[in-house]
């Protein structure tokens, strides 16, 4: 697979805490990244349908709320399963950078 | 207007199949989204659904490619498109310049020099061989002899010795054009390489002078010759420039075929997805399309850039046809083919269903 975008890393973690519908995803996405990311429905709806065909999302289940349709979606294993090994990518080079970073500090200080 | 119509008629960006499905859920979450008051969509939530729905008509949702290829192919077909409305808007000018016009301006510029006989004049706007296209002809034109289809002119040749100095000549000529309302251009000179032998560099190369005029919607162009190598010192040819209708109606038939090839195939890219052969048959398909563009245009822009061109070659130059019309015609198999196999009944790819966890 190759390396995951950032809104689909976020779109995937949001999911990592259960099922959600397109506005819970948003909206955890905004939250997750501090609001610097803000997914806009076209945007989420092609990332889902490619999700989707992918198998790395599934849809759960549909509610109406208020008259408005609400599709929710869950992680497959094969998303947790990326999401994992993607978290690990991100972790190691972050442990990599923190370690340059130890290292420079003194040095500058 | 209420927001949830203004936000359904944006949604009208995406397959129909796939509103039906899907438009709720979305129409849910713009509503959702939506602040309190807010009337209509903003323009970034306009573009995002408008992208979002051109990119869903493409199908194949997993692919990164499929944009590139459906740009790759809206992109030729607006040009075919907008070269068959240029050839056709050019009918709205004038008939190539008869004898009698020819021989006028010829008179204006070259006072004093003789015109052979054998003016030779266009009996159509653009001619194959100096003959209009017919029907019969297809073969030649196809199998390699696509290039002698070209605007027509009227052209002619000075006779006898020149009656004064080259540069004489091209000074009265320029004058005297200029004079009589002709735009004239910088005339350019290139020195011709007739061989290679370095007998021929020491007894130095004939040098060829293009002089170009215009004048409303009338281009000169005089040739300045060795007349021992060329026979005359002086050949001109007198043809017509672009008429004022093709740019337009060239711009509007792109944008409108380069639209509709985006839709066509966004539904063969839909209705093959799954099928084997299909990429590699689109890859060849856009292969003999472009080909001809990419080795055409180069060759063009020199030609450009080397002498004045008050009329810019027709679009369909540029995009290496008829020249290459073989590789256009395969080409145009290959598309039939792929819309023959989207033609295809087959199984509808599963609706979205739900499963539980």
């Amino acid at each position: 697979m190759t390396q995951m975008r950032e809104p689909t890393f976020l779109i995937l973690t949001s999911l990592a805490g259960g099922p959600r519908h397109g506005y819970g995803i948003t909206q955890e996405v905004a939250t997750l990244s501090a609001g610097r990311v803000s997914l806009l429905p076209g945007t989420l709806y092609t990332a889902l349908d490619r999700l989707t065909a992918q198998r790395l999302v599934e849809p759960d289940r549909e509610e109406v709320v208020d008259g408005r349709l609400r599709r929710y979606y869950r992680l497959t294993a094969a998303g947790l399963d990326a999401l994992t090994v993607e978290t690990g990518r991100l972790r190691q080079l972050a442990t990599v950078a923190e370690t340059r970073l130890r290292a420079l500090r003194p040095r500058t200080a | 207007m209420s927001l949830a119509h203004q936000y359904r008629r944006l949604l009208l960006a995406y397959p129909r199949a796939y509103r039906r499905e899907r438009g709720p859920e979305i129409l849910g979450l713009l509503l959702d989204s939506a602040p309190p008051g807010r009337t209509r969509p903003t323009l970034r939530e306009a573009a995002d659904l408008v992208r979002g729905g051109l990119r869903c008509r493409l199908g194949r949702p997993a692919s990164r490619t499929v944009g590139v290829w459906a740009v790759l192919t809206a992109l030729i077909c607006g040009l075919f498109t907008a070269a068959l409305a240029a050839r056709l808007a050019w009918e709205t000018s004038r008939p190539q310049p008869d004898r009698a016009e020819f021989t006028a301006v010829f008179t204006e510029a070259f006072p004093g020099h003789r015109l052979s006989d054998d003016v030779s004049t266009a009996p159509a706007l653009f001619v194959y061989y100096n003959q209009p296209l017919r029907l019969s002809q297809w073969r030649g034109l196809v199998l390699g002899d696509g290039g002698e289809y070209q605007e027509g002119s009227a052209s002619g040749s000075a006779s006898g010795p020149m009656p004064t100095p080259p540069d004489r000549t091209l000074t009265t000529a320029v004058r005297r054009l200029e004079a009589d309302g002709w735009q004239v251009s910088e005339p350019t000179s290139t020195v011709l390489r007739t061989c290679d032998a370095a007998s021929c560099r020491q007894a130095g190369e004939p040098v060829e002078t293009v002089l170009v005029a215009r004048r409303g919607d009338t281009v000169l162009r005089a040739t300045f010759n060795d007349p021992d190598t060329y026979g005359s010192y002086l050949s001109v040819e007198v043809q017509r420039t672009t008429p004022p209708a093709v740019v337009p109606a060239a711009a509007l038939a792109g944008l409108v075929g380069g639209a509709l090839a985006w839709l066509a195939f966004g539904w063969a890219s839909r209705r093959t997805d799954g099928r084997r052969g299909v990429p590699l048959l689109l890859g060849i398909t856009l292969v003999l399309w472009w080909t001809p563009a990419v080795l055409a245009t180069p060759s063009l822009v020199g030609h450009h850039l080397d002498e004045p061109h008050p009329s810019w070659h027709p679009l369909w130059e540029w995009l290496g046809q008829p020249a290459l019309s073989l590789f256009f015609l395969v080409g145009l198999a290959g598309a039939a083919t792929l819309s023959t196999i989207a033609l295809v009944p087959r199984r509808e790819p599963h609706p979205l269903t739900l499963s539980p966890g």
